[in-house]
Order: structure tokens, then C-alpha cells, then sequence
């Protein structure tokens, strides 16, 4: 049954903790209403990216975007474009420092700028139904695969193609199903990494929940490649929508055939198996996730022996993540030179040579246009920052992005044009990762922020070898130093090289790149670390031992008036005066907690 | 085999040998603090980084679980592999600051003062050092699962699963003995009730049963032995070179053709904790006799001293005789070697420890060679004999230092009064008696049993060493109690009586047999099955029975049973025993 | 003079026999009633040995042979008891009181046991009374009546 107008409603985590099932029950309850059942029709999609703006809407197919939306909207929406024809203007999308809304999604800078190959079906099908990914193409690469390719032949497609693992390590994904297929043994298992642990990174679940079909075609392409009857997804429970996605997806295909025995009439079985993680961030690294689904404590183990030789119950196994399995089908479709053309380097002679294709980034932090991204490889930092993400909140200064989760480096203002690329940002400290890219601006303090991932890796260790967990501990207790003002030149330079000793020596990679935050900070924001320790001062005022707040009495009096607001709301009581008077803070009771600073409409309160 | 260069050595390994192994072949030493080759490589400490070079890349890893491959060049002392260690020492040094494997290891890598500062530092001189090697043990090598990590980072630690105590503990030690730091302990829980097994002493799984053994070879007891309960381990077969060792053998039942038997399969001791009295079972230091003669024996538990189960010498010991025997309660009869051995015990506690020496006893039954000399060497050296059944044990406080001790009560016959006497240690001559599984092989053989429940002799006086069955004759305390020189004469002497056997080549049979009369026989072959030794055969041509004489025992069932009266048994046909039956009319 | 009943038994050579041996070596009174005729078995035991014996005026008859499963033939002790009880339906028949006709195991070392059982039984057969049975042969002059036997 066609409809006129399809609303594509997000019910990506982001716009469903923000009631945008409310926003689909209210919007169906006014069609209803009003008549237009048979004309119109509701679809709740996948994530959209643009998560800031949640909870939100495309209207297709004119493709108006509306964002923010709150049930109360929704009687009126309905009315004026759905009966009237008139877009909404006040529930478009404006781009800051601009006036008029734009009111296709096409024509906003955060879509504009970016290519979908992993995430093009967002926002367009609903994933729980396999027609409509189906109608959108799915399932035709691996029938091209399994009716007119050879094995080989598909790993040839996805050598030339210069696919790079997206989780972190960026192997050549051709080189790692090629030896594994080549692997002594007759069992084989593909897996698939969806245990994405990093804080503030959702490509993964986001993939999933919008197009879990491209996960597992390419899951299956991939077991026809190497020989495998059996697939794995491992995959965090925290995320449930994902998961249920998931889970549904695999009954439809295997309904349609699409699993299991015999695919597409062609004598090749391939299954797949949901396992749940506990969400342990230690078991994204891949030996840990396959003893996790031994059923052993998710603990890595030495790869001098590599997992496509010897992995999940020492078979060879192939694992990637859930965005290289995306890119599969994709590939296979439109072909290797097609997806060789995207990116940067040249992938004909050595593999490791370019970086191809797209990365889906999830942007976060101290940027205007948070959410999720997908951006040709070579991209500049710049413009990703500035353009798809609308540059910096509150209109502060840029200072640094950390890219690649919690273990990623820090890139500061001075590489900003920096193209976007496995080598590249290996180069300069960092590493693509999984893809978490966290924006910082003038108020971070970068020994803090250096802190704040540590104590994320050094609490997510598994603490198997001595380095990773004596050995972050022991940074953390430096860095906890400096920040309270007690470090000294020395806790620097023992800083720095047990940070170098950890990613020298430690058993898997977790510990071989929690010192990055550290490391690339000392790198290039040395001056911050020496301001903590030689002048007892944080020179972006955030860290708490080290600042003092203070009331302008001229301020406070003149424009306030002594509101008396500051004094209410200090929890340590350290603020004294009344209405009508000048304030004044007490430094001994004073907890830093900069409340305050935040309730103070006068900006009568000054950090130093 | 290829070829690595260790530190400038040229070295010839097998391909696929850890540089650990690899090092170690070439003389040199690379400090490990969690490897043990019973078990995978774990590769934990770190300590054991090493430099690796292949080409222009050099990369640190463990030389414990890193394959070698040809062309490897690895350096095991650059100054960057000296510095990992440095620092891996300084952070255990700052967290087990006591722990001695730690601080020898940290001595012999030259470093003195950590440069960190632990907030999770231990004082513990038996800290656990997360080492994983009982982990390890647990579940790769003894397969029981029993231990494993509990929570991540810094917080690690080695527990039991949910921090309970599991039923899985096969409490084979395994992780005990691989604990570098003493953290884990064996704690012997007290099991009220029940009685200590009685054991050769201290011993592993393997050993060699005693040291008379014959051969003398050690044997796996599969009771204990880790592999055997949970299928792990194998440890054994990994070290023993020639491969001598086999899980898979069973025990096997041999068949052999004999045609003569000697049964000597000995006595049991009596169980003397059914007589409460006498504690045993129920208070310390009260031993049986073969307990005793174990602790006297120089490759016992204590190595042949005389020591109390507090590790001290008693101070003085009673021997009460005749326990379980001489008693219409439990065995009538005496068991003959008591007297004697309790004199040999005397003697030898005498003769090692400074302990007053009491004997209980009935009568002295000093009767054989050399045994009343024996005896009044013993009287000489000092023993105290009181003549007078000891009637119980007791414990309690008997001194002013509050120490408990045994207490033995009799009455002393010669003076005619009740004594008790507190000693520190009591041994009871415990009765010898008919083993518990004897009626097993009185079946077996058709032998008959005296009273006393040991095998009935053929005549106590004119065949002492044969049975009721032919072929099949007795010896030693399987017939009666009795000590090493009988059992050596009567056992010589059944010896004896099956060699001559055999020389003479042919067997006299008795002349008691069945006999068929042909001329009656009708052919109705009713005594063919009832013969327990196929003894009767039917003539095919003749249509009669015909008996075997060979064979036949001369039971007479077939006479009984036979219709026609055509079976006689000789010695015993039907006319002789009507005749009997008449004359016994009379 | 109280009735001194005769009583035949039969005993066999390995268990009983010997068991009776024990009781007089060990010197344990028994009745002296029990008149003893070894067999080798007492599966040789021909029930016309009992009837005989009950003919020429017994008073009682006894068979003993070893428990079960400890005969010195295998078995020779299983033939007797499917052949006691069979004869001792058959006695009845006769007129003879079952009572008179024992099966009872002694073993070698059961001397007590032979004195008990013999004992017993002859208290049991004084209390029966004589044996009153119609023969063709009168006894003639005391002399018992000769046995026609093949």
C-alpha cells in the first residue's frame, strides 16, 4: 500500500530516550484524527546521526527535516504541512550564527558533507522489517556472491577494494580472510565485533539499529569467503534496541532463507549467533571477546599465535567489526574500484598503503552538531569540526579532538588540517580507533581530560599483566597528583616514561594504547602540565585544587544588587553575605564545585 | 630446527620453541615471575620481555610464550628490555614491598628504592602477587576449575568462585605448591568422628609402596592422583624420559592352569575401637600393633622415633596385651604372637626414648626359642610387667602442669589392688583374626572353617598343611594364628607336599567312585547332567552311562538318583549302607 | 524306663560328619540317640535309604549336609533339598509324621550346631513317641526282619 507522505520518525537510543515513541504515538493518534491514515504513514528508523537535534522527524519524500520536536508540536505539525501543506518553520533546523531555517535535510551542512556507504539506509527503512532493507538492495551482493563468484574471487574483490578493519587496527580486511581461509583446520567461525565500549562512541549500535541486514550480508559474504558455516556477533546488552534489532533480523532472514541451510539453493549453510557481553571494555580486544564467548572470564591472551589461525575455541577465526562487515555488501555491489576511489594512498600494491572507503565517527563533546557521521577517508579534521560539526558550542576557542575512545590521542589546534587516516593520525600520537572523536575546547584542561581516559582504562583493565594495571594505576595516582598541585618535575619525567613503559610491554592493546591520552597531552600541551607542577596553576581553570573563586564586589553590587543567589545555592556554606550587600567567598570552606559561578546571572563570579 | 641469534650466540632451535626455551638452551637467563612449564605460558609479569629483531622492526615481547622463527635476532639484556624490567620491578616493589620472591627478584635485577608510591601496598610477607600460577594450576593442569580472578584492574584477586568454598576442591595441594609466596595454605580441618586412615606414612600419588618392594618401581595410587579425579595433570609422564608411565593400565585378571594351590592369605587385625575402653579411634595416642610397628619402622612417618602426635617423646608407654583375644566376648583364642612382639616393642621403645615402660598382660606366654630369655632380658632392662588385664584408657589432667594425658586402669593381680597408671602413649596388641573376605575363598576352594573362622586343616595332627579339597593346602595365620616361624615351617612343609606331587608325575586318587553297573543301565541318562564334574559320559554305541573315573569325586548324587540302581558307589553302594542302617537297628 | 527314641542319620563326609567330629573332640554332650551313616554327599542320600531306615524302626531320621553353596561337590546339597521335602509329603502318606524326617545343614565347624540339632530332634521325636508303623516283617524274636534289597 503506497502512501503519499512517509514521516520517518528516529527511534535511534538518542531520540527514544528523548520520548521520540511518544512524538510516533502522538503523530499517529493526529493522522488519525484528522484523517489521513491512508495517506500517510509513520516509520520508526534507525539513528538519523543528527542526535543533538533529537528527538526528530524527516518528512520523505520532500526530505524536510524537523528537529527537537515535543508532543505538543505535533497537533499542529500535523495540521500545517500534512492537511495545509506548509512546513512548520519554527520546528526546522537553523545552523548557528545563521537566521533562516533550512528546511531540507539535504541541504544542511551535517548531512551535506557526508557519504553513506555503512549508513545509507538510515533514517530511509525500517529495520525491523527485511522488505524494506531488501527493496533498498539488500541481499543482492550475496547473491552476486554465492551465484557468480568463487570464493577467491570475493577475497580478490575485498583485497582490491583496500578495506581496512574499522575497529581499531585497520588490518587489510582482504589479507585477514585470506589467511584465514587458509589456515590449517576444517571448522571456521566468523565474528563479529558489536561490543563497542568505548564512552560516547555508537557507531556500532547505531549501524545496527538502523540496517542490521548490512551486518549480517556481509557476515555471510564474508563466511563464503573463508569457509565458515558458523557466525558470531558479540554484542554489549547495553544495548537493547540494537540487540532486539538483531535478534529480529536474524529470524527474518533465516524465514526468507536468508540463513541457515542451504542459501539461495546453492549448498552453502551459514548461521549466525547472538551473544550477549557484560560490557567489559577489555572485551572489544579480540582474544578477550573470544574467550568471553568461551564462556572464560573476558580475559586477552598473547597473539603471537593470530586468531585466524588459532581463535574462538582455537579455530581460525575471522572477526571483524561491525562496520567492516557493513561495508561488505556494499562493496560486492558496486564493486572494489568503485570503493577505491573514496579515501586517500594507493591500496594496489600494498595494502597497507591508503586508507579506503568511509569511517562513520560519532562527534561529541564541545561541538555544536553532535551526533553520528559517516565522511570519506582523507577528510580534514577541519571539516569535520567546523563544517559537518558547526564548530565550537558558545562560540569558545577549538584546543584539541581526541580521536579513536578513550585510549585515542589528542590532536591539537596546530593539525587541524590533518587528513583523516589510519597512517596519519597513527603518525601524530593518536589512532582512528573505533571512532569516537571528542571535541575540546579552551575550558578543558588537558591533564585533566589526559585523567578523565585514564581512569576510564585503568578501571576497564582486566588487570591480567603487571603493566596495564600496576602501571595505569600508578599514572592515574600521578596525574591525581599534579592536578591537586603536588606533582613535581620529577612525577613528569617518571610520568612520561612509565606511560612509554606501559605501551611497550603490556599483554594486549588496551594497556599497549592507554597512555595515549597521556602521552599525546605531554606532547603537545606540555606547558599545561608544567603550569600544574611549577606554578601550582591550571591554566584553563578546571581543575579544582588548583583555582580559587572570587566575587567582584562592583559587579555584585551594581549590576546584582547582592541577589544573594550565590549564597542560597553553595552547598559548603562559604559564601557569606545577604541581599541588598557585597558577597564574598571564604577560599578555606570553599569546595570549588563553581556553582556559583554557574547561578550567577551578573557574572559577578571570577575563576583564576 | 632453526637458527636464532640470542645476544650474539648462534643457536640451533626447533621452530616454534619459546625464547625462553631457546635462551635457556643457550646458557642464559631470563627472569620470570609467573612461568611454570607445567602449563601454558601466561605471560603476566612481563619480566621476561625481551627485544626481538626481524629485519629493521624490533619489538618487545615475551620471551615465554613467543614462537621462534628462523633469522630471529633477539636481544634479552638491551638497555631497553633492562629498563621495561626496572620498571615492572619497581611498581611490584612498591605494592609487596615483603614479599621475598619479589625482593630476591628485584636484588638479582640490581634494583634497591621503587620509585612509586603504592596506595595498594601490602606489608605481607605472604602477599598474593597475582601471579596466576594456581589459577593456572587449577584449571589447565589438575582440570578442577576451583580457583579463578575476581574483579578487574587494580582490584584483582585470586578467589574461590563466589567466594565459597567448592565441592570441586579435589584438595590436591597443586595450588599450594605452586604459590611463589606461601599466600595460599593448606588448612587440615578437624574431622570429628572420624578416624584418621591408617596410611604407610607421608607420600604423594606416586611413590614406591615400601621400600622392600619387589619390584622396586614406583606405583600411582589412584585415589590421590590429580589425573585419575579429574582427567588433568600428567605432570609425571611430562618429566619421565624413558615414558614409562601409563595412565591406561588396569588392573587385569590373569587365568593360569595350576593343579595345586597353596592358600596363605593371612589374618586381619582385630578392630579395636569396637572395645570403647580402650579409646582407640577416639583418643590420641592410642595405637594399634602394625600402627606401632609402622611409626618403629626407619622409613615410616616419623622415620622410626617414638613420638606423640604433638611431635614429643612420651614419657612413658603402656602395651596392653591380649585385646580382642583371650575374650569370650570377641575370640576365644590366644593369638600366640602378642606376648612376644609386645616384648619387642618394649624392648625397642626402651631402647630409643627414656620412657618407663608398663606391660599389661594375662599370662606371658614366652614358649618358643630363645623367647624365656627373651623375657627376662626384658625383666633386666627395666619394663615394669603388671600382671592384670588393663580395664580402660581414659584421658584427663593428671599432673599439676594441666597437661592431658592417658591413663591406664587395671587391676593388679599380684598385689591384689586396682592401680592406675598415667601414661603418655598406649599401644594395643591387637588380636589376630580370620580375614573378613575368608568365606569368599572357603567357597572358592570348598575348604571347611574351624570355629575360630580360619581354614579347617584335612587333620590337626596327621596332614596339618592339606584341605578337604585335593590339590589345595594352607598355611600360615590363614589357618591359626601363629608367628613367622610356624608360618615358615608350615608353609615349607605344604610346599613340600605339592613338590612331591609333582616329581612323583601322577596323582593318587581316592578309591571312592561311582561305578555303572551295565547291565542295569537302561540308557536313561538322568545321572549325565546331575554330575557336578561331567564325570559321566553316554556311550552311543552301548546306549549306557559310563563313568569317568578320573574325574569322578564320588559324591554319589548319581546314585542317589539313578533309577534303575544301576549306579554304585564304591565304598559306598546301596547294599552297604542298607547293612549299615540294619546293623545300626539293633 | 522312659522311651529312648532311634534315631538314623545321615551325615555327610566333608561338613556334617566332620562337625559331629568337632562336637565329640570339643566335647559337647549330645543325645546319644542320633545313630550316624556317612556318606560322601549328602546328595547320596537315596530317599529308599530313609524309608528303609523308617521300615526297620526308626524312630526318626536326620540328614545333614553343608550349608548351601558350600558343598564339597558344587552342589550335591541343591539335590538334597528338592529331594527331603518331596519324601516328606511322601512319609506322610505313609503315616509317618513329617516331624520324623529332618533336613538340617552343619558345617565342619558347627560342632555346637550338631549337638543342638541332634538334641532337639530327639526331645521332638520323645515327645512324637515310638514309631508305630504296620510292616509286612514282623520283627521276629527281636530280630529286625531282613532287608530285601537288590
Amino acid at each position: 500500500m503506497a502512501f503519499r507522505t512517509y514521516l520517518m520518525v528516529c527511534a535511534g537510543t538518542g531520540c527514544v530516550a528523548n520520548q521520540s515513541m511518544k512524538i510516533k504515538d502522538k503523530l499517529e493518534a493526529e493522522i488519525k484524527k484528522q484523517g489521513l491514515q491512508n495517506e500517510v504513514a509513520v516509520v520508526t528508523t534507525g539513528c538519523n546521526g543528527f542526535c543533538a537535534v533529537g528527538p526528530l522527524m524527516v518528512v520523505q519524500p520532500d526530505g524536510i527535516f524537523y528537529q527537537l520536536l515535543k508532543e505538543s508540536d505535533i497537533p499542529y505539525l500535523v495540521e500545517e504541512h500534512l492537511l495545509k501543506g506548509r512546513p512548520v518553520k519554527e520546528l526546522l533546523y537553523t545552523p548557528p550564527k545563521e537566521k533562516t531555517p533550512v528546511p531540507k535535510m539535504s541541504d544542511i551542512p551535517f548531512f551535506a558533507d557526508q557519504t553513506l556507504i555503512v549508513l545509507r539506509n538510515r533514517g530511509l527503512i525500517n529495520p525491523e522489517n527485511i522488505d524494506e532493507a531488501i527493496s533498498r538492495g539488500a541481499y543482492e551482493a550475496l547473491a552476486k556472491v554465492l551465484t557468480s563468484m568463487t570464493p577467491d574471487q570475493v577475497i580478490q574483490e575485498i583485497k582490491a577494494s583496500g578495506l581496512r578493519g574499522r575497529g581499531g587496527g585497520g588490518f587489510p580486511t582482504g589479507i585477514k580472510w585470506e589467511t584465514c581461509k587458509h589456515a590449517p583446520g576444517d571448522v571456521r567461525y566468523v565474528l563479529c565485533n558489536a561490543d563497542e565500549g568505548d564512552p560516547g562512541a555508537f557507531m556500532d549500535r547505531s549501524t545496527i539499529e538502523s540496517d542490521p541486514h548490512a551486518v549480517l550480508e556481509g557476515m555471510c559474504i564474508g563466511a563464503y569467503a573463508i569457509g565458515s558455516q558458523q557466525g558470531f556477533i558479540y554484542i554489549r546488552n547495553e544495548y537493547p534496541i540494537a540487540l532486539e534489532r538483531l535478534k529480529i533480523a536474524i529470524k527474518q532472514a533465516r524465514e526468507y532463507g536468508l540463513l541457515g541451510q542451504n542459501i539461495f539453493d546453492k549448498g552453502f549453510d551459514f548461521d549466525v549467533r547472538v551473544v550477549r557481553g557484560a560490557g567489559a571494555f577489555v572485551c572489544g580486544e579480540s582474544t578477550a571477546l573470544m574467550a568471553s564467548i568461551e564462556g572464560k572470564p573476558g580475559e586477552p591472551r598473547a597473539k603471537y599465535v593470530h586468531t585466524v589461525e588459532k581463535g574462538l575455541w582455537d579455530k581460525p577465526s575471522c572477526l571483524n567489526n561491525v562496520e567492516t562487515w557493513a561495508n561488505v555488501p556494499q562493496i560486492i555491489t558496486r564493486g572494489a574500484k568503485w570503493f577505491s576511489s573514496i579515501g586517500t594512498g594507493d591500496v594496489s600494491g600494498d595494502a597497507w598503503g591508503g586508507s579506503k572507503g568511509t569511517k562513520v565517527f560519532s562527534l561529541s563533546g564541545k561541538v555544536n552538531n553532535t551526533g553520528l557521521i559517516e565522511v570519506p577517508m582523507g577528510i580534514t579534521l577541519r571539516k569535520i569540526i567546523f563544517d559537518i560539526g558547526g564548530g565550537i558550542k558558545d562560540g569558545k576557542k577549538f584546543k584539541a579532538v581526541q580521536t579513536g575512545g578513550p585510549s585515542g590521542g589528542f590532536i591539537p589546534e596546530s593539525l587541524i588540517d590533518l587528513p583523516v587516516d589510519y597512517e596519519e593520525l597513527t603518525k601524530v600520537g593518536s589512532m582512528m580507533g573505533s571512532g569516537g572523536m571528542v571535541v575540546t575546547d579552551e575550558d578543558n584542561c588537558m591533564v585533566d581530560m589526559a585523567k578523565y581516559f585514564l581512569a576510564f582504562t585503568q578501571a576497564e583493565s582486566c588487570g591480567k599483566c603487571i603493566p596495564c594495571r600496576e602501571g595505569t594505576k600508578r599514572m592515574l595516582d600521578l596525574l591525581e597528583k599534579i592536578t591537586n598541585g603536588e606533582g613535581t618535575e620529577e612525577d613528569l619525567v617518571l610520568l612520561e616514561e612509565l606511560s612509554n613503559m606501559v605501551v611497550e610491554s603490556s599483554l594486549c592493546a588496551l594497556g599497549g594504547s592507554a597512555p595515549n591520552p597521556v602521552l599525546t597531552t605531554l606532547k603537545y600541551f606540555r606547558e599545561e602540565y608544567e603550569a600544574h607542577v611549577k606554578e601550582k596553576r591550571c591554566p584553563a581553570h578546571s581543575c579544582r585544587k588548583l583555582i580559587t573563586y572570587s566575587i567582584d564586589p562592583h559587579i555584585c553590587l551594581e549590576k546584582g544588587h547582592g541577589c544573594d543567589v550565590c549564597r542560597k545555592n553553595c552547598p559548603d556554606g562559604a559564601i557569606t553575605g545577604a541581599t541588598k550587600q557585597v558577597h564574598a567567598i571564604d577560599v578555606i570552606k570553599c569546595g570549588r564545585c563553581g556553582i556559583c559561578h554557574d547561578v550567577c546571572k551578573f557574572d559577578a563570579i571570577f575563576v583564576e | 630446527m632453526v637458527t636464532v641469534n640470542i645476544d650474539g650466540t648462534r643457536i640451533e632451535v626447533i621452530e616454534d620453541t619459546t625464547i625462553l626455551k631457546a635462551a635457556e638452551k643457550a646458557g642464559i637467563w631470563i627472569p620470570t615471575m609467573c612461568h611454570c612449564e607445567y602449563f601454558e605460558p601466561y605471560g603476566v609479569c612481563r619480566l621476561c620481555s625481551v627485544e626481538v629483531v626481524r629485519g629493521r622492526r624490533s619489538r618487545i615481547v615475551t620471551a615465554c610464550n613467543y614462537p621462534v622463527r628462523a633469522g630471529l635476532t633477539i636481544n634479552t639484556n638491551s638497555d631497553r628490555v633492562k629498563w621495561i624490567r626496572k620498571v615492572i620491578m619497581e611498581l611490584m616493589l612498591s605494592r609487596w614491598p615483603n614479599v621475598k620472591v619479589v625482593k630476591d627478584m628485584a636484588d638479582k635485577l640490581g634494583i634497591e628504592k621503587p620509585r612509586f608510591v603504592s596506595l595498594e601496598r601490602d606489608e605481607a610477607t605472604d602477599a598474593c602477587i597475582l601471579c596466576g600460577m594456581c589459577v593456572n594450576m587449577c584449571s589447565d593442569v589438575v582440570h578442577a576449575n576451583v580457583l579463578g580472578f575476581a574483579n578487574t584492574g587494580i582490584q584483582r584477586e585470586v578467589v574461590l568462585a563466589f567466594h565459597e568454598r567448592s565441592d570441586q576442591c579435589i584438595v590436591c595441594g597443586a595450588c599450594v605448591s605452586v604459590c611463589p609466596t606461601g599466600h595460599i595454605k593448606m588448612v587440615v580441618e578437624d574431622y570429628k568422628g572420624k578416624k584418621p586412615e591408617f596410611t604407610l606414612g607421608p607420600k604423594s600419588a606416586i611413590s614406591v609402596p615400601s621400600l622392600q618392594a619387589v619390584p622396586r618401581v614406583p606405583v600411582i595410587d589412584t585415589n590421590s592422583c590429580i589425573h585419575f579425579k579429574t582427567g588433568g595433570c600428567e605432570i609425571c609422564s611430562s618429566v619421565c624420559e624413558p615414558n614409562a608411565i601409563n595412565y591406561d593400565m588396569k588392573d587385569e585378571v590373569v587365568e593360569l592352569d595350576v593343579g595345586q594351590i597353596l592358600v596363605a592369605t593371612g589374618y586381619d587385625i582385630f578392630d579395636a575401637s569396637v572395645m570403647a575402653q580402650y579409646g582407640y579411634g577416639a583418643l590420641d595416642n592410642v595405637y594399634s600393633s602394625l600402627e606401632f610397628e609402622m611409626m618403629l619402622n626407619s622409613t615410616g612417618p616419623t622415620g622410626g622415633k617414638v613420638l606423640m602426635k604433638n611431635g614429643k617423646e612420651p614419657r612413658s608407654v603402656a602395651i596392653l596385651h591380649c585385646i580382642g583375644s583371650r575374650d569370650t566376648n570377641h575370640h576365644p583364642y590366644c593369638s600366640r604372637v602378642c606376648c612376644m612382639y609386645a616384648l619387642k616393642f618394649a624392648h625397642l621403645v626402651h631402647d630409643r626414648t627414656d620412657a618407663a615402660i608398663y606391660q599389661f598382660y594375662i599370662d606371658m606366654r614366652a614358649f618358643g626359642k630363645g623367647y624365656e630369655e627373651f623375657y627376662t632380658r626384658l625383666l633386666d632392662e627395666g619394663i615394669t610387667m603388671i600382671r592384670g588385664k588393663a580395664a580402660e584408657v581414659v584421658e584427663g589432667t593428671w599432673s599439676d602442669s594441666h597437661e592431658r594425658s592417658l591413663m591406664v586402669r587395671c587391676e593388679d593381680t599380684l598385689i591384689g589392688r586396682f592401680r592406675e597408671i598415667p601414661v603418655d602413649m598406649v599401644i594395643l596388641c591387637n588380636a589376630i583374626e580370620s580375614r573378613k573376605d575368608s568365606d569368599i575363598v572357603k567357597r572358592l576352594f570348598s575348604l571347611s572353617k574351624s570355629p575360630d573362622g580360619f581354614f579347617l586343616e584335612r587333620h590337626p595332627k596327621l596332614d596339618p598343611t592339606s584341605t578337604t579339597t585335593d590339590g589345595v593346602y594352607i598355611a600360615g595365620c590363614a589357618q591359626g594364628p601363629k608367628d613367622i616361624p610356624d608360618t615358615v615351617a608350615q608353609a615349607s612343609s605344604a610346599a613340600a607336599r605339592m613338590l612331591s606331587l609333582i616329581s612323583k608325575g601322577e596323582v593318587e586318587i581316592d578309591p571312592i567312585r561311582a561305578m555303572v553297573q551295565d547291565e542295569y543301565c537302561s540308557g536313561c541318562r538322568i545321572c549325565n547332567n546331575l554330575c557336578p564334574y561331567s564325570a559321566i559320559e553316554f556311550l552311543e554305541d552301548k546306549k549306557i552311562s559310563h563313568v569317568n573315573e578320573a574325574l569322578c569325586k564320588g559324591c554319589g548324587t548319581c546314585v542317589a538318583a539313578c533309577p534303575s540302581s544301576a549306579m554304585t558307589g564304591q565304598g559306598f553302594t546301596d547294599k552297604q549302607i542298607l547293612a549299615e542302617i540294619e546293623g545300626l537297628m539293633v | 524306663m522312659s522311651f529312648e527314641p532311634k534315631i538314623i542319620g545321615f551325615l555327610c563326609n566333608w561338613c556334617s560328619y566332620t562337625g559331629a567330629d568337632l562336637a565329640g573332640v570339643s566335647r559337647i554332650k549330645s543325645a546319644p540317640n542320633v545313630r550316624i551313616v556317612r556318606t560322601m554327599c549328602s546328595g547320596r542320600v537315596d530317599p529308599a535309604f530313609i524309608l528303609k531306615a523308617f521300615q526297620l524302626g526308626a524312630d526318626g531320621v536326620v540328614v545333614m549336609g553343608c550349608h548351601l553353596g558350600d558343598c564339597h561337590y558344587q552342589e550335591g546339597n541343591y539335590k538334597t533339598i528338592r529331594r527331603i521335602p518331596f519324601l516328606k509329603r511322601l512319609v506322610k502318606d505313609f503315616g509317618i509324621d513329617p516331624r520324623r524326617l529332618r533336613l538340617e545343614w552343619v558345617s565342619a565347624s558347627e560342632g555346637d550346631r550338631f549337638a543342638e540339632v541332634v538334641n532337639e530332634m530327639t526331645e521332638e521325636i520323645r515327645q512324637l513317641g515310638p514309631l508305630k508303623l504296620y510292616v509286612h516283617n514282623e520283627r521276629k524274636n527281636g530280630q529286625p526282619a531282613k532287608a530285601e534289597v537288590h
